[in-house]
């Protein structure tokens, strides 16, 4: 029988797994921008299990309005990653560095 | 007992998946792992009868975001070895954090009990007479019919913001209109200027 | 949560249902408006913002009034911060007319991302369910992301814009984890329903903590505690100005109604750890706020100290006031938090005019954006440099300005509470962090300019020179008679 610390663990693994992403491709701002979305899969897997265990919509309903958002999210990522791209040639998070502190 | 087998198949998928797109060197094929990552999680969650919600995840998340993903991917010219600068370096040290978390947030989460709902209550919400479409619309359009108007305006401003950031105006092209450049004569074009002669020096 | 309507709630909900109406009437009528006749597009933004404004007073609540199924609340402080927030935001809108048109990115899109930013906002401060918090949320920072890249040709804006971006998704999805966890807890998302259930001595209270620590986390990226700041100077210095000072006013004031919603309003029954004890205060939301706020104050006035670029000191200084608004809300007494919002008020409002300075002495090709640009202001505009030196005292919290007061409201309720040894922390650190506002005052009153310096020019907008010197004046009027604010808060707050 499947129980609910199933789900959260494969949430959490997966919620390890983008942070780890992050540090790991720091460079690459397309691979974080998809870690984000691995982030995000990772609460939605939780919100889900919750909803089924809780026997309550309501997670369902949450998980709803994250696909949205998210979808909107990535939308102007992009966006800014294209315009980041057309005034320096690159993506690498690493070369962001015309600030100093 | 054989749902058992089910999620841990697609579980397993879905980390290897996971771990690929975090590792994998090119971009490309880091979006179609994240693909097959969420065809694997739609699986799960089929497992635990949010039907709509798989369905979506795959119509909206891979139909549309994933494909987003490899347009921009496949737009920018991107050198990956630039880019994979560090990963060796940083390697150690991200299998390390990830498994200090990893281990912590398991150690919460291994006997987590939500469980406020009795196991017949959960079993009459998994399979309730109404599809789960039905059940997920219902509370939609009532109980959280706010919400839903403010994901409309988030959505506007995802539009409004993503094309005020890219779209650029044409540029100026020196244009000339073919039904009138037939018509130029030789007298619109050049003039003869006369000139002194500058003597050298 | 059952279902209820009737169609006497939308009243309630008036001013939200304005500006979004307004807003996208503005968007749409914006296409239809030629380039240089850009101005109207601003005079209907600022219209829609007024109208707003008396939308919030036309259904100013007499008691807490719940709508739409309980996802929507109305009380006191909803309405005076929704008033504060719209107020900043028109005069934010005023001081970036002149920056957006003389750089050339005056356009119709900037003022709509900010009506709905403004909305965002206003949604947050109204929540009463977690997600109507998220949502509002999200709408406040994907309009503000979009509006510091918006300045499409220029390298920092479109740098600082990528790292906002990034550190605000990880934020939000900090956050959500936070909040899939308490849900997962109580079975809830109504924040009343979790004041109920969410307890420190319930059965799952491992896994509410376990939740409550991923919340604060995602809290203090958003506000830009330490040490979780990072992005915060490179945002500030990165973004045109005007964009910075839109996103370090109103947004600070709405970030304070989420943290009282969230931490409050919900998980109040986490403020402390399970005996209830004095020792067990450090178990529960009170000891994280109080590691954030102590680490803030130190380090964001330490590293003022070093910088040479304002916009940058500004972000530094804004951690430690992030500091200090956490302070008013760790008490959690009901006083506290009136503090804390008579802080969030007046920090807005003294970050407008700070940033509204910078943009005066601007223009095309220069920014006035290191210190040393200020030497000499004197000379040129004794008024200006008046207000310059008005609203940094302020800041420095030097009596008899409005900065003064807050800061002593603050520590005082901090010491009412018993934690004396965090207002000792905190008032050291602001002497400390006097010094490095006194030198820009030194810059302005003492230094001449330096040789081969840009010279300093007053930008001639009238619109902005008024502006300014009405937020000026603000900062010395309401420095003497804070009580009129401060009663307005603890009304609001304490019942």
């Amino acid at each position: 029988m499947l129980v609910l610390s199933d789900f959260l663990i494969l949430g959490a693994v997966l919620f390890c797994l983008s942070v780890a992403g992050m540090f790991l491709n720091r460079k690459n701002m397309l691979i974080i921008l998809m870690c984000i979305e691995l982030m995000l899969l990772s609460v939605n897997m939780n919100f889900i299990a919750f909803s089924h265990f809780n026997a309550d919509i309501a997670g369902q309903i949450f998980v709803f309005f994250i696909l949205t958002v998210a979808a909107a999210e990535s939308a102007i990522g992009l966006a800014i990653l294209i315009v980041l791209f057309r005034n320096r040639g690159t993506i690498n998070i690493e070369d962001l560095d015309s600030m100093k502190g | 007992m054989i749902e058992k087998y089910i999620f841990y198949f697609f579980a397993a998928i879905l980390i290897f998946a996971a771990t690929r797109v975090i590792t994998v060197k090119n971009p490309v094929h880091a979006a179609l792992f994240l693909v097959l990552g969420f065809f694997s999680s739609a699986a799960i969650w089929m497992l635990l009868h949010a039907e709509f919600l798989a369905i979506a995840l795959i119509v909206v998340y891979v139909g549309a975001v994933m494909v987003l993903f490899l347009f921009v991917v496949m737009m920018l010219d991107i050198n990956i070895t630039v880019v994979r600068e560090g990963f060796v370096r940083y390697f150690p040290v991200a299998m390390l954090v990830g498994i200090i978390i990893l281990i912590e947030m398991g150690l919460v989460l291994w006997n987590a009990n939500a469980g406020l709902a009795s196991p017949e209550a959960i079993n009459a919400f998994a399979n309730s007479e109404l599809p789960n479409t039905e059940v997920l619309g219902n509370a939609l359009y009532t109980v959280y019919v706010y919400p839903f108007e403010i994901a409309a305006a988030i959505l506007l401003v995802a539009m409004v913001a993503a094309i005020a950031l890219t779209m650029r105006e044409k540029r100026q092209h020196k244009y000339i209109p073919p039904e009138k450049q037939v018509f130029v004569k030789r007298e619109d074009r050049v003039r003869l200027v006369k000139m002194a002669a500058e003597p050298k020096d | 949560m059952d279902f209820s309507f009737n169609s006497a709630e939308l009243f309630v909900l008036l001013p939200e249902i304005m500006l979004l109406t307004l807003a996208s009437l503005v968007l749409v009528i914006d296409a239809y408006v030629p380039d240089n006749a850009r101005n109207f597009t601003y005079q209907l933004s600022q219209g829609s913002l007024i109208a707003t404004m008396l939308g919030v007073f036309a259904s100013m609540p007499q008691q807490t009034t719940y709508a739409m199924s309980g996802t929507y609340v109305s009380d006191p402080m909803a309405a005076i911060l929704k008033i504060a927030i719209l107020a900043v935001v028109f005069f934010a809108f005023v001081y970036s007319r002149s920056y957006l048109r003389d750089r050339n990115f005056f356009r119709g899109e900037y003022y709509v991302l900010g009506l709905f930013a403004t909305l965002g906002m206003m949604i947050m401060v109204s929540a009463s369910n977690l997600l109507t918090i998220y949502l509002g949320l999200e709408l406040l920072s994907l309009s503000m992301y979009a509006m510091v890249a918006m300045h499409r040709d220029s390298k920092p804006a479109t740098e600082a814009a990528m790292k906002y971006f990034v550190l605000g998704a990880i934020a939000s999805g900090m956050l959500l984890y936070g909040m899939s966890i308490i849900y997962g807890a109580t079975g809830t998302l109504d924040l009343a329903t979790l004041a109920t259930t969410a307890t420190s001595s319930g059965e799952n209270v491992q896994m509410l903590m376990f939740g409550l620590v991923f919340l604060i986390v995602g809290l203090a990226f958003k506000f830009g505690a330490v040490p979780f700041h990072n992005w915060m100077p490179d945002v500030y210095e990165g973004s045109p100005t005007a964009v910075t000072l839109f996103i370090a006013s109103a947004p600070k004031i709405a970030a304070f109604a989420m943290l009282i919603r969230l931490l409050v309003d919900g998980l109040i029954g986490l403020k402390s750890g399970m005996a209830g004890d004095v020792e067990s205060v450090y178990l529960g939301w009170q000891g994280m706020l109080i590691i954030l706020a102590v680490l803030s104050m130190v380090l964001g006035n330490l590293v003022a100290i070093a910088q040479t670029n304002i916009k940058r000191m500004f972000a530094y200084s804004t951690i430690s006031h992030v500091g200090f608004l956490f302070m008013g809300a760790l008490t959690a007494t009901e006083t506290g938090y009136a503090a804390s919002m008579f802080y969030a008020i007046t920090y807005a409002i003294m970050s407008s005019a700070g940033f509204g300075m910078i943009i005066l002495l601007s223009r095309e090709g220069f920014e006035a954006e290191n210190i040393s640009d200020f030497k000499g202001l004197n000379e040129r505009s004794p008024w200006y440099a008046f207000l310059m030196m008005v609203t940094v005292l302020s800041m420095a919290g030097v009596p008899p300005m409005v900065g003064f007061w807050a800061k002593l409201a603050v520590l005082n309720e901090v010491i009412q509470a018993g934690f004396l040894w965090v207002a000792i922390v905190a008032a050291i650190f602001s002497v400390i962090g006097a010094f490095y506002y006194l030198r820009v005052v030194k810059a302005i009153y003492f230094d001449k300019p330096e040789e081969g310096a840009a010279e300093l020019i007053i930008n001639e907008d009238k619109s902005l020179q008024t502006a300014l010197s009405v937020n000026g004046l603000a900062i010395l009027g309401l420095g003497f008679f804070p009580s009129a604010l401060l009663t307005i808060c603890t009304a609001a707050l304490v019942s």
